[in-house]
């Protein structure tokens, strides 16, 4: 590398660390020279760039990015509906209505994927619970006690749910009602740090999840009330 | 334990320390492109939205920057570029420009330079961003630009020297070097 070539590489990258570069500059003085001006004009350079971001810009970033989720989840629910009946109708004619995991598995993993939820503390009006199961195709004879700081209609892997979160002395407790998978059996079942019941209602699947499960019986009554017919009531209690 | 910090997704907690690590970045990047705080910030958020839907494909974090910035630079093409008044006229920049003179170091050369990025046209101006502040390589820039790496090597050559003239208040006017 020759002294204009060096001058060039200089004008284009002052911080080139190509070997011919530095060889040069070892051995010429004025390009040395010119090579310390030039890192001096860079470092002025890069701290006149850099102009102060805006406080919170990260925190108004991550809010506005939880705002779209939030809308496109809803969107979603909608849209689900029609979804619902077409894998019905896939899964009627064609016989692939088989999972990989059990449901309470594909739960935690939502329930994690949706942690946010459990952080809210705005309250949804009750009614709104209705409208989510009506989305899903299921109308409910009752509206179980909240206060509710969730509703959505929540895709899990294949499955078309109804997601709640309610609140109580306890500490909230996850609703979710798998509508197109009946669970075999009842259970409860301690999972991932959860306490947790599956329950058989309807044609799908009330699951509850907690810290504390001492809810679980009441909210498993109040559920069913509101989920199976009086007819089915009796059948479950036989 | 507590089901409120038990866990959110890989993918949000990869981009919350995104967001974190490189707002302020693509922040100034956006700034830069457009000349207007608020653009830049509009900018940076739908940069990041847009990013999280194709988070799944950064495979490498180490090339995390250089990836928002691609997608900050085709949001302005997308939004901004052709309704944006650019930088202001040289001859009309207030010499007490407020945003400058909050700055600490705002008597100093870096202020000048500041102004004389205003002055630069932007065919100089971003490929000299994305070396400088994006740590882009020239080969980068040129793809990245859709251009030769020596056109680009010529572009960043005039950049610095066309803000040193300016610095200099055009006396410093010399012989620019095509580039091979």
């Amino acid at each position: 590398m020759n002294c204009l070539e060096f001058r060039r590489q200089l004008g284009v990258d002052p911080q080139s660390a190509s070997p011919e570069f530095g060889e040069h500059r070892q051995q010429c003085a004025r390009c040395a020279e010119a090579h310390a001006g030039a890192l001096a004009f860079e470092s002025s350079l890069r701290r006149a760039l850099a102009v102060p971001a805006p406080a919170q810009l990260a925190d108004s970033i991550l809010l506005a990015h939880e705002t779209v989720r939030q809308r496109d989840r809803r969107q979603y629910g909608r849209r689900a509906v029609l979804a619902l009946a077409a894998s019905l109708v896939l899964a009627s004619g064609i016989g692939i209505y088989g999972h990989a995991q059990p449901l309470p598995v594909e739960a935690v993993g939502h329930l994690r994927d949706e942690a946010v939820v459990l952080t809210w503390t705005k309250l949804e009006p009750d009614s709104d619970v209705r409208v989510a199961f009506g989305m899903r195709g299921i109308a409910l004879h009752d509206i179980p006690p909240g206060p509710y700081t969730f509703i959505g209609c929540c895709p899990m892997n294949k499955h078309l749910t109804v997601h709640l979160v309610v609140q109580g002395g306890s500490g909230p407790v996850s609703v979710i009602y798998v509508v197109d998978q009946r669970a075999d059996a009842r259970e409860d079942f301690h999972l991932a740090g959860w306490q947790g019941r599956s329950i058989p209602m309807g044609h799908g699947t009330l699951m509850l999840f907690a810290q504390d499960a001492s809810r679980f019986d009441g909210l498993e009554q109040a559920w069913r009330a509101a989920i199976e017919s009086p007819a089915d009531n009796k059948l479950a209690r036989s | 334990m507590n089901p409120v910090t038990f866990a959110v997704s890989s993918k949000q907690r990869q981009f919350d320390a995104l967001v974190r690590s490189l707002s302020g970045d693509l922040f100034r990047y956006g700034y830069w492109l457009c000349g207007d705080e608020a653009l830049a910030h509009d900018l940076v958020q739908e940069t990041f939205l847009r990013a999280w839907r194709a988070l799944d494909k950064l495979r490498d974090t180490a090339a995390a920057k250089a990836w928002l910035i691609t997608i900050l630079r085709r949001e302005h093409a997308r939004l901004y570029e052709r309704k944006l008044p650019q930088f202001t006229d040289v001859d009309e920049i207030d010499v007490s420009d407020e945003r400058d003179a909050q700055l600490p170091e705002s008597a100093g050369e870096e202020n000048l330079i500041r102004r004389a990025m205003r002055q630069l046209d932007v065919k100089y101006r971003e490929p000299l961003l994305m070396q400088v502040l994006g740590g882009f390589s020239c080969e980068e820039i040129a793809q990245e630009l859709n251009l030769t790496p020596a056109a680009v090597m010529t572009q960043l050559f005039r950049a610095r020297q066309k803000l040193k003239t300016m610095l200099d208040g055009g006396a410093r006017e010399g012989v620019v070097h095509e580039l091979s």
